[in-house]
């Protein structure tokens, strides 16, 4: 469209490349920046805990994402998917840290497979920082998580056969907070570094996850005694 | 051609511009080199405002291994990985005691045996640009770009490792460089940086001193 424009024009062709050529790097300036997460997760060293869980990724939470409209000049939009990279990681950390994890996808699941609890976690809120906006030269993300262990039976909408989440009333709920950053780096895009600094907070939720959940309030009692939920 | 010359030679001669100052505390250095085990080098990266630059920590590692074959440097990344999440800044032990309480986890411990760990080196620090001046001009015309004008920066790398012997269970020495330099870059139609290569240059003096602590032999 810009070549277009130009093409009306009675410039010479250097010059009408160079003015294209600052048409869209301006344009590029202004446009909205989209992150999907993505990164590589490694298996915790742990010992697992004896119990048997499912859990129950929602719709939400595979598809979470943060989106931040620009409101000024000089600012741009922001739209920051980290719902791929959230189940991603979270089937590598969970699986290595219980005993025994089944993923329940199906009202079929919740009836097939035994479990002790299903743990369902909730992306409850993220934040970013990019240096334009603090003057410090890191990208920040800051995550919330909410996470629920569920009996199986109270997920089960047996008269439609499906997985109901909103009535349920978790034995045991915690919140949990991620921070991750990553410095400015010499020909590193801000899409990049939010990307680096979004790996680092799942990592960090996972380092959070691991050393205090036995300080969970209600958890040690439920780990001693799986069968009997609170 | 002579052009090409003379900012050849006024590179090199800028390029240079940097004072490093080093100091070192250690004892118990392995009396016959290192001999048989492992280090890893690792960056500090819990305080809010910096993170110790992967770069520089590969660059330490890199400039270790390369001073002597037998010094096996494990990687950064890889031990991080291997031993997720016990050295996220999150949960990195800051005391030699607090490894012991991580020896407690037996995953952890067999994880760390099988690395055949000797040395563990934490290095804290970073390297940033301070004073800056100048101003230059950029313009694009119909005949072409260009740049005219002159900018001056102030860099400074300040980094100290600390030590621990992992098999005596104690910190054995802490080390630190600091160094300082001024690049610059004028610019007639096309930009010329002459860069003061601080960072390289606190690699170059904290790795020898690794160096020399770590293949301390009868001869060093």
């Amino acid at each position: 469209m810009v070549e277009r424009l130009l093409d009306s024009t009675t410039l010479g062709l250097r010059a009408k490349r160079a003015l294209a050529l600052t048409c869209l790097l301006a344009l590029a300036a202004c446009s909205a920046r989209e992150v999907v997460v993505e990164g590589s997760f490694p298996t915790p060293v742990v010992d697992p805990v004896p119990v048997s869980v499912g859990v129950l990724f929602t719709k939400e939470f595979r598809e979470h994402e943060l989106v931040d409209d620009a409101t000024g000049r000089g600012e741009a939009s922001w739209r920051v998917s980290t719902g791929v990279a959230q189940v991603n990681f979270w089937s590598t950390l969970l699986p290595a840290f219980f005993q025994n994890v089944v993923f329940i996808e199906s009202y079929e699941d919740l009836n097939t497979y035994d479990v002790d609890a299903v743990l369902i976690p909730e992306v409850t809120d993220v934040q970013y920082a990019i240096p334009l906006y603090t003057n410090v030269k890191v990208y920040e993300i800051w995550m919330r998580y909410q996470l629920s262990l569920v009996e199986p039976e109270q997920l089960k909408d047996d008269e439609n056969q499906a997985i109901v989440t909103e009535n349920a009333q978790p034995f045991v709920q915690w919140p949990l907070t991620a921070y991750g950053k990553t410095p400015t780096a010499f020909l590193q895009s801000d899409t990049d570094a939010v990307n680096e600094a979004a790996v680092m907070a799942l990592r960090d939720a996972g380092a959070n996850f691991i050393t205090s959940f036995g300080r969970v309030p209600g958890v040690l009692e439920w780990v001693a005694n799986p069968e009997e939920v609170q | 051609m002579r052009v090409t010359a003379l900012l050849v030679i006024t590179t090199a001669m800028l390029g240079g511009c940097v004072t490093a100052n080093v100091d070192e505390m250690t004892f118990d250095a392995p009396v016959a080199g290192m001999g048989e085990g492992s280090i890893v080098i690792l960056g500090r990266r819990h305080a809010p405002d910096y993170d110790t630059e992967p770069d520089f920590i590969d660059c330490i590692g890199g400039h270790v291994s390369r001073g002597d074959a037998g010094i096996n440097v494990i990687p950064e990344r890889r031990f991080i990985d291997s031993l997720y999440p016990w050295f996220e800044p999150r949960t990195a032990p800051l005391s030699i005691e607090s490894v012991d309480r991580l020896m407690t986890v037996p995953s952890v411990a067999n994880k760390l045996g099988e690395l055949d760990l000797q040395y563990m080196i934490w290095i804290d620090g970073r390297t940033e640009d301070t004073n800056s001046s100048g101003s230059m001009t950029c313009g694009v015309g119909p005949t072409g770009a260009g740049c005219f004008g002159f900018g001056t920066w102030g860099t400074e790398s300040e980094y100290e490792a600390t030590i621990w012997n992992f098999g005596e269970g104690s910190e054995v020495g802490r080390m630190s460089a600091q160094t300082s330099g001024q690049s610059y870059m004028p610019a007639v139609v096309v930009p010329i940086p002459i860069i003061a290569p601080v960072q390289d240059t606190a690699c170059e003096s904290l790795g020898n001193q690794l160096l020399q602590y770590l293949s301390a032999g009868p001869d060093s």
